[in-house]
């Protein structure tokens, strides 16, 4: 039973050409018909799943469609045609910290970035120290968010993410968090969560941190599907290409 | 619900983050309708106190009305804000985007009801009562919150697709504040005028408020009803809207 399964996603944004955001001049170019919709495909019949315990790279330039795509996965973006069917919790780890506010104290953050992700706030409350040990800023949690290092920021970002166990980790380039020694705690942390089970859909830039992680690795293009398989082989014809 | 606990914590952010650097923080609470009020009483109170029926008093007439108005008009600008700010959170975190705005006319809520503290006191201090109808501001407090909440759902849309769009409201908003009584009494209108300002919803909401508070106000059965009716359909119409139109904006956060 796969945790992830995507079948035949398209996106499709209408943009306007000349896109104007101005109801004023939008009017004046819907008198001249100068106004033209256009649709941009961002999404081609994209089609793939994740099992348990599988981590899925994605690869692909800049534009190619994979935040898009991860949007897609969150739940967040609804596909213009085909599903995107996701068991379980999901832990976004795209840009750690969207939702922090530099007026909040690190213990508030931390209880405020949990209750967006829908956990239970009375279980993290008594977790709050524990996450705040586990980054590093125990001493801070009590103090705005505005004082933090932007490196401690994102430690607090990720102990808060991954504190709980979830059925599926959206990642996108966090690997890299603080400095080596947290770099390694990470990572050991991000591994125990697959082993016990965690589906990864991973986008990367990183090819050795994909060949090391990844047991399977999609190459996006201009929003198509252009290779899937085998890690190795991608990155091999991703880098050659 | 599973997302009661986040708007628990969006509200007390909201109560609590604008004043989080002042000194007297939450104060300010209780302390802006109170000075806003007094400069539009010294302003005003030689013009319009003499023109106000019977018992009634200008500076909680004055009060009740800038309550209303700032409760309202904020509530409005800020829950169709709340969609945009959060936009960051909301292309990448599965929430549903309706909390916020919800949220922050809970706030505004919140907000209105503290401001009944200062508003009993400028009532006593000018000499009238509270009424015993004072139950009754909360019906009209949750009406007003619903009417917020519907329109800022809709705007919200137009804010994100329409950069425009937040200027307009801003007019919008001042145009229907001089078209509500709140700081002149409705007789000083002309008897045209008075059909067109009776038209306005928010005249209903504020007159139950005046009289369901301290009596300040002379309220029939239509006011009830077209208060309660406006509130309804703008949420309906709000969540409909919001819903429809929501999957082809958050592609353009």
């Amino acid at each position: 039973m796969p945790v992830i399964e995507v079948t035949n996603v398209n996106v499709t944004y209408r943009v306007l050409m000349n896109r104007t955001s101005s109801m004023k001049e939008l009017f004046r170019d819907f008198l001249k018909r100068k106004a033209r919709v256009i649709d941009y495909v961002a999404l081609k019949d994209i089609s793939f799943t994740v099992d348990k315990g599988e981590v899925v790279a994605i690869l692909g330039r800049n534009g190619a469609g994979k935040s898009t795509l991860l949007k897609v996965l969150a739940g967040v973006l609804p596909p213009t045609k085909g599903t995107s069917k996701v068991d379980g919790k999901i832990a976004p780890m795209i840009e750690l910290g969207a939702g922090f506010h530099p007026e909040m104290t690190g213990a508030e953050n931390v209880l405020f970035y949990s209750a967006l992700m829908g956990r239970d706030i009375q279980h993290v409350r008594e977790r709050t120290p524990e996450i705040g040990e586990w980054a590093g800023v125990s001493d801070h949690m009590d103090f705005p968010l505005r004082t933090f290092s932007s490196g401690m920021v994102a430690r607090l970002a990720f102990a808060t993410a991954t504190d709980e166990q979830a059925e599926v980790l959206l990642v996108d380039e966090v690997l890299s968090v603080g400095d080596a020694d947290f770099r390694t705690k990470s990572r050991t942390r991000m591994n125990s969560l697959i082993s016990s089970g965690a589906a990864v859909v991973l986008v990367s830039h990183d090819m050795s941190a994909v060949r090391e992680l990844a047991t399977r690795a999609v190459w996006l293009e201009n929003g198509h599907v252009k290779m899937i398989g085998n890690p190795e082989e991608v990155v091999a014809a991703y880098e050659a290409n | 619900m599973k997302y009661a606990q986040l708007i628990r914590l969006l509200v007390n952010r909201e109560l609590t983050l604008r004043y989080k650097r002042s000194v007297i923080g939450i104060g300010w609470t209780l302390l802006n309708p109170m000075l806003t009020s007094f400069v539009l009483w010294v302003v005003f109170s030689f013009v319009f106190a003499s023109r106000l029926p019977g018992t009634q008093q200008y500076a909680p007439y004055l009060m009740a009305g800038i309550l209303l108005n700032t409760f309202f008009s904020q509530g409005v600008t800020q829950s169709a804000e709340s969609i945009a700010n959060n936009g960051p959170v909301l292309t990448k975190i599965y929430v549903p985007p309706q909390v916020f705005p919800i949220s922050t006319a809970l706030a505004g809520l919140v907000n209105f009801f503290i401001g009944m503290i200062p508003l009993g006191i400028v009532c006593l201090i000018s000499g009238q009562t509270v009424a015993w109808t004072m139950p009754l501001v909360l019906v009209v407090g949750i009406c007003l919150a619903l009417l917020t909440a519907g329109i800022g759902l809709t705007l919200s849309i137009l804010y994100i697709r329409f950069d425009d769009a937040r200027n307009i409201v801003t007019v919008l908003l001042m145009i229907l504040m001089y078209f509500t009584p709140v700081f002149y009494p409705i007789s000083i209108l002309s008897a045209r005028l008075q059909k067109i300002v009776a038209l306005n919803p928010l005249t209903s909401y504020l007159d139950i408020f005046r009289w369901a508070f301290s009596n300040n106000a002379t309220v029939t059965a239509s006011d009830w009803i077209y208060m309660l009716a406006t509130s309804l359909i703008s949420i309906a119409i709000g969540t409909s809207v919001f819903k429809k139109y929501w999957p082809r904006t958050v592609a353009m956060l």
